[in-house]
């Protein structure tokens, strides 16, 4: 049961044309086990409910007055950490991926530039897969900002990174 | 895992540091201090603290701002806590200056600048600490270069604990016995504790990462590389509880330093041999600027060992105590920084502004953002000065090392050109500057996400 709230206003950030995305996580990381986050919006934030969905999170979206939103985050109790590759049942209700690359000799951040490229091309709802050289720390809060769901991991030889993107609603995350 | 993005205020911590080696730059071709005046000489100290922790710590917090949620794959703890840590510290410079002035006689206000300098320091650098060690604190895993990081954090709170007690006795706020022996005494601890662990340290670590992903290398994390990090730990305990222990019961100080300087000695040796390896197992064949570069600052650190080893025999440590000095602090260290800044700003430049339309719009490449035949020129004049300047020091040539000091300045000015080049996009062609929803980066802060 979620019995309290921390509130975060993100719309004067918004209205600044700044990007809220890291300060909706950090919220996130510091929510104490039960709580949930009132998030107050200057639009229906949609690619976060896939995000903060992964995370564990079900939500709950009302519309104010002028266009603005108040979204209700609850925990679920079921948080699905992107897990590594491998683990069947994570992976499973994913389609199988429409394209692959293998980044892992590109000088960085040609890795980046290419998945975000195909990202562009797949239609919603397929999957991208790529093989990298290290984690792609700078790609994730790009791939959230654009509405796409990942999951990624160390293979087993311990120097190849492989993540899975499945494409998400990229046109709204533009809102 | 949820990325990280970009760090708000890193840009700023940039700008107030290579102002404040173009004012150590200035005052060293001025003849201010060392070696001009005695080594530990009011006008020195200026000289050194403007180095120390205007230029390179100011450099290494706002680089650790940036990095350190890369190293251990994690969000920073506050992005917030970033402005009145660099306000903090930059204030408490300004104190700690004037405090010198008062002990050299300069000034005679009535002001107790030395106990306001010690606060504003230890407020700043707690604050840098306390973000980065909570960033530390939220991660999963912290690797071996977040490790050294870590020594690295506990050695400046050291460093700035001793340096604050050195305030308070120097400016009559304390007179407690133990700490006037510590402030009589205790410099080369706190030299060591600043230089050897929350600089050197700290550069040591992040370098493994940095060299690691600009040159397509393996990640290092073998026995080495854990024997580098356990002996430095251990050579910079041995340096400071033993030293300060030493003090504190009038034992024999130059032995524990000694001990110390040998187990650290032994570390770099590992650390040497990673480097090494790191550069020869490179998957990319044609390294860019800022890898050749650190090469060059990494062969200034090594030199600065063999002088101190070569000196240790010879005798004259003593006395030549300030060649080496220079030649770490502006070969090895300051290299090093201007060498990978030079990558850093290019890089997080482009990522703030082309980031958000990557793959929706033809963008420019990070190297397109600089042009390092023209920066390769500034940099080599800058460690040409630097060999001229440690060559003259040894020689006790001091206008000579004035003539060095000089260029020095040129070249940083020339490098400082650059990164501001960068910064503003001037050097991409003005067709594709600035594609349609990409973000104008501001010249001192970021649009942190």
């Amino acid at each position: 049961m979620t019995s309290t709230f921390v509130e975060l206003d993100v719309r004067p950030i918004l209205r600044g044309g700044g990007e809220p995305f890291q300060e909706i996580m950090d919220a996130i990381a510091k929510l104490q086990p039960g709580q949930g986050l009132r998030l107050l919006a200057t639009f229906k934030p949609v690619p976060l409910f896939s995000v903060l969905g992964a995370k564990g999170f079900s939500h709950e979206d009302k519309p104010l007055a002028d266009g603005e939103w108040e979204v209700l985050f609850r925990p679920t109790g079921d948080a699905s950490e992107p897990a590594p590759v491998g683990a069947a049942s994570e992976t499973s209700e994913w389609p199988d991926p429409a394209q692959h690359l293998d980044n892992r000799e590109l000088d960085p951040p040609e890795p980046m530039v290419r998945i975000l490229a195909a990202t562009e091309v797949l239609k919603q709802g397929e999957v991208l897969s790529a093989l990298l050289c290290r984690e792609p720390i700078f790609l994730l809060p790009e791939l959230a900002k654009r509405g796409h769901a990942w999951r990624g991991g160390f293979e087993a030889d311990g120097t190849t990174y492989k993540i899975l993107i499945r494409i998400g609603v990229a046109g709204q995350a533009a809102a | 895992m949820i990325g990280v993005s970009l760090s708000r205020w890193t840009m700023s911590y940039f700008a107030a540091a290579l102002v404040s080696l173009l004012a150590a730059e200035i005052m060293m071709a001025a003849s201010c201090g060392f070696p001009s005046a005695a080594i530990a000489a009011p006008e020195t100290l200026i000289l050194v603290h403007v180095v120390v922790i205007g230029w390179l710590s100011l450099l290494m917090c706002g680089a650790l701002l940036q990095f350190v949620p890369v190293l251990v794959a994690h969000p920073l703890y506050s992005n917030a806590l970033a402005l009145p840590a660099l306000v903090s510290l930059v204030a408490g410079l300004a104190g700690l200056i004037a405090g010198f002035l008062q002990l050299d006689g300069r000034i005679d206000a009535g002001i107790p600048f030395f106990p306001f300098a010690a606060v504003l320091l230890v407020s700043g650098f707690a604050l840098i600490v306390w973000n980065l060690v909570r960033t530390m604190m939220a991660a999963q895993t912290i690797p071996l270069p977040a490790q050294f990081v870590g020594v690295g954090l506990v050695s400046v709170a050291l460093t700035v604990v001793l340096g604050a007690i050195f305030s308070l006795v120097l400016g009559g706020a304390v007179d407690y016995a133990p700490f006037a022996s510590l402030t009589a005494s205790g410099l080369p601890i706190h030299a060591v504790a600043g230089l050897g662990g929350w600089l050197t340290f700290t550069a040591m670590g992040v370098s493994y990462r940095l060299l690691a992903m600009f040159m397509l290398a393996p990640e290092l994390e073998r026995t080495g590389t854990r024997a580098a990090f356990y002996l430095g730990t251990a050579g910079l305990a041995v340096a400071v509880v033993g030293g300060v222990l030493a003090i504190l019961s009038e034992g024999n100080l130059p032995i524990v330093l000694l001990a110390a300087f040998a187990t650290g000695l032994l570390a770099l040796v590992f650390y040497g041999r990673d480097i090494l390896h790191l550069y020869r197992a490179r998957k990319r064949r044609t390294i860019e600027l800022n890898s050749r570069i650190s090469a060059v600052a990494l062969v200034c650190l090594g030199a600065s060992v063999a002088l101190i080893l070569l000196l240790l025999a010879l005798g004259g440590l003593d006395e030549h105590i300030g060649a080496v000095i220079f030649l770490s602090v502006f070969g090895w260290l300051s290299g090093l920084g201007l060498a990978q800044l030079y990558k850093i700003v290019a890089f997080l430049t482009w990522l703030e502004c082309y980031g958000p339309v990557l793959g929706k719009a033809v963008t420019p490449r990070v190297q397109d953002l600089v042009v390092e035949t023209r920066a390769g020129k500034w940099f080599l004049l800058y460690f040409l000065a630097v060999c001229a300047g440690t060559v003259a020091l040894l020689a006790g040539f001091p206008m000579g090392f004035r003539f060095a000091a000089v260029a020095l300045l040129v070249a940083t000015a020339g490098i400082i050109a650059q990164l501001v080049r960068t910064r503003r996009l001037a050097d991409v062609k003005a067709a594709g500057r600035f594609p349609q929803g990409a973000q104008r980066p501001r010249l001192l802060r970021s649009h942190a996400a």
